[in-house]
């Protein structure tokens, strides 16, 4: 048979293969080399330097401030993502007509850019925005160090709950139904059948949502742009927004450095986080 | 009753998470600048559409900002699921160690963000720097991962049946791939494409980087360009209306095929 010729399949994952590891894998091997190295646009050569750049990061107070920054800012991104979708979607979870009609309507926001995103609700909470007046107050929401980096984690939030609300739908339609009547007939009341049945079954689908959405929000840049630009003071200067400063000012081994952060950021979350998940999986 | 009270706290939330922004957006990008900075959510006392929306298309840069971004995002999305489909279905039937391994990679890369800064020193060293065919190889490559790992599920769920009896009635590789493979494939490829439309229509982040000039920017690109062009204070009807005809043709499909992509997005998405 000519489809068991082991070589043949070559040509048909070549492309793919070059192309990935052209502009995916030989970019993250340069980026360990640059992260250690004295590239700026004030000189021509690129030098190693070793630690120099994360020494100077660390004297210019930026990194530590962005690592926690970034860290909170995740942590927050996923905490609220995943209570709003996870509450919609077992709201929304039967297919039936007026529940597409708020699924279409709770996903609009997924179809809008997180730089407009950000846009549109810096408008809203404005300090003489729709919030403020219709609460009354005069609340600087993106201007106030306590608040700013909780409101632009909730705008994150509100782009993207919608598409985290279809993957948890998908979950809990793919629990069988037999399972939750045999509970019911168990006696098992909704809140017992929620906790002893829907939640350990929904496992594959909160470890998938819960990872996106803190992976996603380690390298978080658009909304902040649109929103805060890293402030007040550095209240929401994650490290991709440093990064991008550091590019504009021709530190590019410094930038570097800062997303060879993300990485490692995400390196170290993603790991334990599947690994702890999958576990829980299983005996869950 | 029960579904009185659970509809009517969905709409309640809807209010402000949907259909507040949305009015916002459309009412103020209808006012005159002055009014429009008050960012009431009142009807305009005067409308201003047309000069609105006249700047935008004309000053903005609306009209080279569509066309860019369709330059880019056409080619992208049919280049990740084609070369995508090809490459899962190597992994998925292939037992070459050497494939595995590189699966293995396809799947970091998913994961890994991409590390922007080394791509723009590859692409200058290429000289392929601040263009779009740069841009659309770029992100080719950072988003094949994931419709290879959704592709690659699927295949090796699927019997080898089929493409062993076409094979023995005398059709080649490529022809069992278009007839037999792809429409096999449509459902997971049809999730991916709609994540990858959104993903690669909305993307500012790559585009900031990696496309130099007004001439190459595609809509994110040129509606950041466009606000931060006044840089005291945004002017509020003019960014709104760049807000919404940047957002617009991707509602416009969305609306054409919603039924498919609602349901594609919830049956598709946790399979493979």
């Amino acid at each position: 048979m000519v489809m068991r010729n082991r070589a043949a399949w070559l040509p048909w994952a070549l492309p793919a293969i070059v192309l990935v590891t052209v502009f995916f894998v030989a970019p993250f091997l340069l980026n360990v080399r640059f992260a250690f190295s004295s590239w700026t646009s004030f000189r021509a050569e690129i030098t190693w330097n070793g630690l120099e750049n994360v020494r100077t990061l660390i004297d210019q107070d930026l990194l530590a401030n962005a690592v926690t920054v970034t860290v909170l800012y995740a942590i927050l991104c996923m905490a609220i993502q995943n209570t709003v979708s996870l509450s919609l979607a077992l709201a929304l979870q039967r297919t039936s007509g007026i529940n597409t009609v708020f699924r279409s309507a709770f996903f609009l926001p997924t179809l809008i850019s997180p730089l407009a995103a950000g846009y549109i609700w810096r408008g809203l909470l404005a300090p003489d925005g729709a919030v403020n007046s219709f609460l009354g107050i005069e609340w600087a929401w993106l201007g106030e160090p306590s608040t700013a980096l909780v409101v632009v984690a909730f705008i994150d939030a509100w782009k993207w709950s919608g598409l985290i609300t279809l993957v948890y739908i998908a979950g809990l339609n793919s629990i069988p139904k037999a399972l939750l009547e045999s509970a019911t007939v168990d006696g098992a009341g909704p809140w017992t059948r929620l906790r002893r049945v829907v939640f350990p079954m929904l496992a594959p689908a909160l470890t998938f949502n819960v990872a996106v959405t803190l992976v996603g929000a380690l390298s978080a840049y658009d909304v902040i742009a649109a929103t805060t630009g890293g402030g007040p003071g550095d209240h929401t200067r994650a490290l991709n927004v440093v990064m991008r400063q550091q590019w504009g000012q021709g530190f590019f081994g410094s930038a570097s450095a800062l997303g060879f952060t993300v990485t490692l950021l995400v390196i170290a979350t993603a790991v334990p986080l599947v690994w702890w998940l999958r576990r829980r999986e299983v005996t869950g | 009753m029960r579904a009185v009270l659970k509809y009517t706290a969905l709409t309640l939330f809807a209010i402000p998470w949907v259909l507040v922004p949305v009015w916002l957006v459309v009412v103020n990008s209808f006012k005159p600048a002055g009014e429009a900075a008050e960012l009431g959510l009142g009807l305009p006392r005067t409308w201003a559409i047309a000069e609105n929306y006249g700047i935008v298309l004309d000053r903005g840069g609306y009209l080279t900002g569509l066309v860019n971004s369709l330059k880019v995002t056409v080619p992208i999305v049919v280049a990740v699921v084609l070369l995508g489909a090809a490459a899962a279905w190597a992994f998925g039937r292939s037992r070459s160690r050497w494939l595995q391994a590189a699966y293995f990679v396809m799947g970091l890369s998913i994961l890994l963000p991409p590390s922007i800064i080394p791509t723009v020193y590859l692409l200058r060293a290429l000289s392929l720097d601040g263009g779009s065919l740069g841009y659309v190889l770029t992100m080719t490559g950072c988003r094949l991962g994931i419709v290879i790992f959704l592709a690659t599920g699927f295949v090796r769920a699927f019997p080898r049946d089929l493409e062993d009896a076409a094979a023995i009635d005398g059709a080649s590789r490529p022809q069992v791939f278009v007839r037999i493979l792809l429409p096999l494939l449509r459902p997971v490829l049809f999730v991916g494409g709609v994540i990858l439309i959104i993903n690669v229509w909305n993307d500012f982040f790559f585009a900031l980087f990696l496309l130099q000039g007004s001439a190459n920017a595609t809509l994110p690109l040129s509606l950041f360009q466009f606000a931060s062009g006044t840089l005291q204070s945004l002017n509020w009807n003019l960014v709104f209306a760049h807000v919404l005809l940047t957002t617009l043709p991707l509602v416009a499909v969305y609306v054409v095929a919603q039924k498919r992509v609602l349901a594609g997005l919830t049956e598709g998405a946790l399979k493979g």
